[in-house]
């Protein structure tokens, strides 16, 4: 190998390598006839006699130079012919290899493309190395009586769990905010922001819900950031009677304004306030969390503007946590250095806010994180099932490694005297194995061609399923060079992996037999089995991951919901947002729903101020603690409900009446309360006529009826029978929305009639999420769909390649066979033993697979555990199945080669010898 | 890899052997080894000058010797060849080779 390194290093340096040459030969004839001179020859005859000696140097400078240039490229020239004209010549091989090649490098590629950009792609700023993401830690706030001690008391974000029961969130209150930002000496910029959810934005009379970013003055500074037209917000704008002005995304400007420059100056409103367009952001800015892309970012005093005097509050309340915050280090200061810097500052501030000895015990405490990549909301959620997709895809590929490498064996055995023949003839091996290796190669990088176009398919699918079918999703896979990098790296590595071993053998000196009588061939049948036992343990692992996967969506699908799934239209209205103000808001609602439930098809309508599934996430405008009398309720949930919700959510009716028309604001405030609820609180007495008391709101509800039980949240999370306080919508000043038409047919076809009635009662008010009720439960299992799928799909595909490794073993034992097989036959073997001969052998191989690979997938499978649901990772009847459907395979890719033995003629197979 | 044979030589590879030889003695120059194998043959082999050049590429390329920019006992520019540790293992090879080879052909001309 040293020799080829060298001498493409000499091919690198060629021009050189002349020059040095040619002055080299120069000097030898001005040498010789500087001696010849000296011999007492005239000088022009001693020029003569030197280059006579010499002989004809330009030959010869062409001679030497051929030496290190020419043998080079024309070997591998010749190589790829060769190999090329070997494969045309095996065109079934050839298509098979290339095609199982695509798809387990293409599978490797688009799981990987979706893994770059969940999981290792930067934000698209200047240098974002340098960023860095403020977050918190503490133990868990709740004490053990379930009762909530810490100084956070109330936050607009997410928290998330850390390890051993750590919470760990991004919210800061905006005092900790102004105090990290004063004199930082670690960050040159600290800047701040908040999600401002979905709002309605009104441009030249047209609304639509746009999703709001609020960013501080140094937001856009802080990231480096460049305006597409325009100016961004800068530390001016961000102050409480600063002129409202906004920043749009390149998307909206495109849309509404009919590009950038035209959106400058432009009046818009937003949640019926005006602000004035200033610029607009690059393309490609998404903000600072791949899973939310903006459409509008203001600054973070306009919340005062939009979100009123709550949002005043706020601001002076050091124990409510709702701003994010970023920071841009230093050249040449480290993230310990800046951890170090304002852990203690963080400590001192958020020490001040504590004000019991509850409180005091568990502060948060300030961590640190690389921001290069963003938030990591994603990450957190996909980073482990990616890796397991990968972990599959990529034994999928081993698999089928294995399985060309088996065929290249049997292969090299037609081969064999071909071989010898040329390693007799002086062809050195090296030559030889370098031959087969640009051959196998060569195959590989066909797959991994004909992969790229799987891929790009399977980016597509993936990025489909990831989303949820989200409409707004902003995940952007893509086959890019560091993609593509990955996957040319990946066919090389492949086609040395499948082609080193079968090279190796079919060259060894133990070959030579081989000229003599053309049999032969141990060590080849062994390594052959070991391949196909490989190729067993893989597929199954893949096998029972897969049953784990069908088995946990299987779970879900049989989960009792407690209320309707199918046929019902879902999709939320704002009209608050659009300006509609209490009393009449209530009535605007009403009207809707009747309007809608005039539509021909629709056979019922109801309101409730979310989904069933979401409500966890959306609160009504009521809630917070809840009493029966004295008694605390603990761990109920509040739906805002209209009149007969529960019957268009076939949700049955144990006592007294619900919610219906009489439930107006003026009349008297009614619940409804779940079965759970009323057996927990009230025991045996009948709650209908008891009361609720809400205690922040200071509203007592009269309990009207009871319902049976129903899940709320997700099928994996939510309760299955939760408790759950229906109030009546139109008494507690309702915000947004969400209404359920059910239909007769596909719920999606109303749709447009549903624009249209809202469009006629107030075109300021836009129609989102309109979703079938059916598609919005199954996306909230989207991942565990997808898992299922996939890799029920990997199965399929693990377990075709292994049989083709089997069949091809097996069939080439029979072929190195005959002669055997002939003899036992006419000494009266019947069909059914040999048939039964080679069976076994294949049940042997199968065995001794399953034997490796069960204790593996039951440890491996422990990995899954977070992955599944109602379903144990060492489920005995997945395990069972699993090896069941393996062998059944085994056997029948092994029937085929036994049932070609049991027909051999022994009469021909004895003449064969 | 295959090897065309040395078309000028009485002995194919034996330029090579020859070359090794000189530099196993000192470093020199290509018209240095030259004169050398010339010289201490006695002029009895008279080595084709130009063919020197290609077997002095060949035996670099297979890490045998290496050359390097310096100046003649004339103190002119030129390459200077040296031999290096697995050129020398070589040599002893085809020196026992070789000397099985006369040796075997010596019996044969001997021989009734």
């Amino acid at each position: 190998m040293t020799a080829l390194l060298r001498r493409l290093k000499y091919w690198f340096t060629s021009s050189q390598r002349s020059q040095a040459l040619r002055e080299e030969m120069e000097l030898h004839l001005a040498e010789r006839a500087a001696e010849l001179e000296a011999d007492g020859m005239p000088a022009d005859r001693a020029r003569a006699e030197a280059r006579r000696r010499f002989g004809d140097v330009s030959r010869k400078h062409e001679e030497s130079r051929e030496i290190w240039m020419t043998r080079l490229l024309p070997e591998l020239a010749q190589d790829i012919r060769y190999s090329l004209r070997t494969m045309a010549g095996n065109k079934s091989f050839t298509a098979l290899a290339v095609l199982s090649l695509a798809l387990g490098i293409g599978a490797n590629t688009a799981i990987y493309s979706l893994m770059e950009s969940i999981l290792f792609r930067s934000l698209p700023v200047a240098d974002p190395e340098s960023l860095v993401v403020l977050n918190w830690t503490s133990q868990t706030p709740q004490t053990a009586d379930k009762d909530w001690v810490h100084v956070v008391h109330g936050v607009q974000g997410t928290l998330w769990p850390g390890g051993k029961g750590a919470l760990v969130s991004g919210m800061f209150p905006y005092g900790a905010f102004e105090t990290l930002r004063e004199e930082n000496p670690v960050f040159s910029t600290v800047f701040g922001y908040f999600n401002g959810q979905k709002r309605n934005l009104a441009i030249r009379g047209q609304a639509m819900s746009a999703s709001v970013e609020y960013v501080t003055g140094d937001y856009f500074r802080g990231l480096a950031v460049a305006p597409a037209a325009g100016r961004l917000i800068d530390s001016k704008d961000d102050h409480p009677s600063a002129t409202a002005v906004a920043v749009i995304s390149f998307a909206i400007s495109q849309q509404r304004f009919g590009g950038p420059s035209n959106a400058i100056g432009q009046p818009i409103l937003i949640d019926k306030i005006p602000f004035t367009v200033v610029g607009v952001a690059p393309p490609e800015f998404f903000g600072v969390d791949p899973v939310v892309s903006p459409d509008l970012y203001l600054p973070l005093h306009t919340n005062l503007l939009v979100e009123g005097a709550e949002a005043a509050r706020r601001y002076g309340d050091d124990n409510f946590y709702w701003v994010e915050m970023m920071g841009r280090l230093h050249p040449g200061v480290t993230m310990a250095q800046a951890q170090a810097a304002l852990g203690p500052r963080f400590h001192q501030w958020v020490s001040a806010t504590a004000t019991t000895d509850g409180e005091r015990a568990k502060l948060p405490a300030l961590v640190l994180n690389p921001g290069a990549a963003g938030l990591g909301s994603l990450r957190r959620e996909y980073s482990k099932p990616l890796f397991v997709l990968l972990a599959m895809v990529g034994m999928i590929l081993a698999i089928t490694c294995a399985n060309i490498a088996n065929l290249l064996l049997a292969r090299a055995a037609a081969r064999r005297r071909e071989m010898a023949v040329r390693l007799s003839l002086g062809a050195g091996r090296f030559r030889i194995v370098r031959q087969l290796l640009t051959e196998s190669v060569l195959l590989a990088s066909l797959g991994g061609v004909f992969g790229i176009l799987f891929a790009i398919w399977g980016v597509q699918t993936l990025t489909f399923l990831f989303s949820k079918g989200q409409e707004d999703f902003t995940l952007h896979a893509e086959l890019n060079w560091s993609v593509l990098a990955v996957t040319a790296a990946l066919s090389v590595v492949c086609g040395l992996l499948f082609g080193l071993v079968p090279a190796i053998q079919s060259t060894s000196p133990d070959v030579m037999p081989a000229l003599k009588n053309g049999r032969g061939g141990g060590p080849r049948r062994r390594t052959q089995q070991i391949l196909v036992v490989a190729q067993i343990a893989g597929s199954f692992l893949i096998l029972f991951a897969a049953g784990l996967f069908v088995r946990t969506l299987d779970n879900l699908h049989s989960v009792q919901l407690g209320y309707a799934r199918e046929n019902i239209l879902l999709f939320s209205l704002n009209a608050r947002q659009a300006g509609h103000r209490d009393p009449e808001i209530a009535t605007f609602y009403t009207d809707l729903r009747k309007r809608f439930e005039a539509i021909p098809g629709v056979t019922s309508a109801s309101l409730s101020h979310s989904s069933i599934l979401s409500s966890g996430r959306t609160r009504p405008t009521i809630s917070g603690a809840m009493k029966v009398g004295p008694v605390a309720i603990d761990g109920a949930r509040v739906m805002a409900a209209g009149p007969r919700f529960l019957t268009n959510m076939q949700i049955p009716i144990l006592a007294g009446r619900e919610i219906d028309d009489r439930d107006q604001p003026g009349a008297p405030a009614v619940a409804v309360i779940s079965e759970r609820l009323a057996q927990t609180y009230f025991g045996k007495e009948n709650p209908v006529g008891r009361r609720i008391t809400f205690v922040e709101a200071k509203r007592d509800f009269e309990i009207v009826g009871v319902s049976a039980n129903l899940r709320n949240g997700g099928l994996k999370s939510g309760e299955e029978s939760a408790m759950t306080v229906f109030v009546a919508l139109p008494q507690i000043s309702p915000d947004g929305v969400t209404y359920a038409l059910r239909t007769a047919g596909d719920p999606l076809r109303f749709g447009r009639n549903v624009r249209e009635i809202v469009r006629e009662a107030d075109p300021n008010v836009p129609v989102t999420n309109v979703v079938t009720q059916a598609a919005e439960i199954d996306r909230s299992i989207s991942r565990e769909i997808l898992f299922a799928r996939l890799c029920a799909g990997f199965a399929v595909l693990a377990l075709l390649t292994a049989c083709v490794g089997l069949y091809g073993t097996m069939s080439y034992s029979v072929a190195q066979q005959v002669g055997e097989i002939g003899i036992r036959m006419a000494l009266g073997a019947q069909r059914g033993v040999v048939v039964w001969m080679v069976l076994r052998r294949v049940l042997l191989l199968a065995a001794v697979g399953l034997a490796i690979s069960v204790p593996a997938a039951l440890g491996g499978a422990r990995l899954l555990k977070s992955l599944l649901f109602g379903t144990q990772p060492n489920d005995p009847a997945t395990l069972i199945l699993a090896g069941v459907v393996l062998l059944s395979a085994a056997i029948l890719a092994g029937y085929a080669p036994a049932r070609r033995a049991s027909r051999i003629d022994p009469l021909v197979a004895l003449r064969r010898d | 890899m295959g090897r065309k044979p040395q078309k000028n030589d009485s002995l194919p590879g034996s330029l090579d052997m020859l070359i090794l030889r000189t530099l196993s003695l000192r470093d020199l120059h290509g018209y240095g080894i030259v004169q050398f194998i010339q010289q201490s043959s006695g002029d009895e082999l008279l080595v084709e000058e130009g063919s020197l050049y290609p077997a002095l590429q060949r035996l670099e390329l297979n890490g045998w010797i290496e050359g390097d920019w310096g100046v003649t006992a004339n103190n002119r520019r030129a390459r200077i060849h040296k031999i290096t540790a697995a050129g020398r293992k070589q040599l002893a090879v085809e020196t026992k080779q070789y000397a099985k080879l006369t040796l075997a052909i010596a019996r044969v001309m001997g021989a009734e």
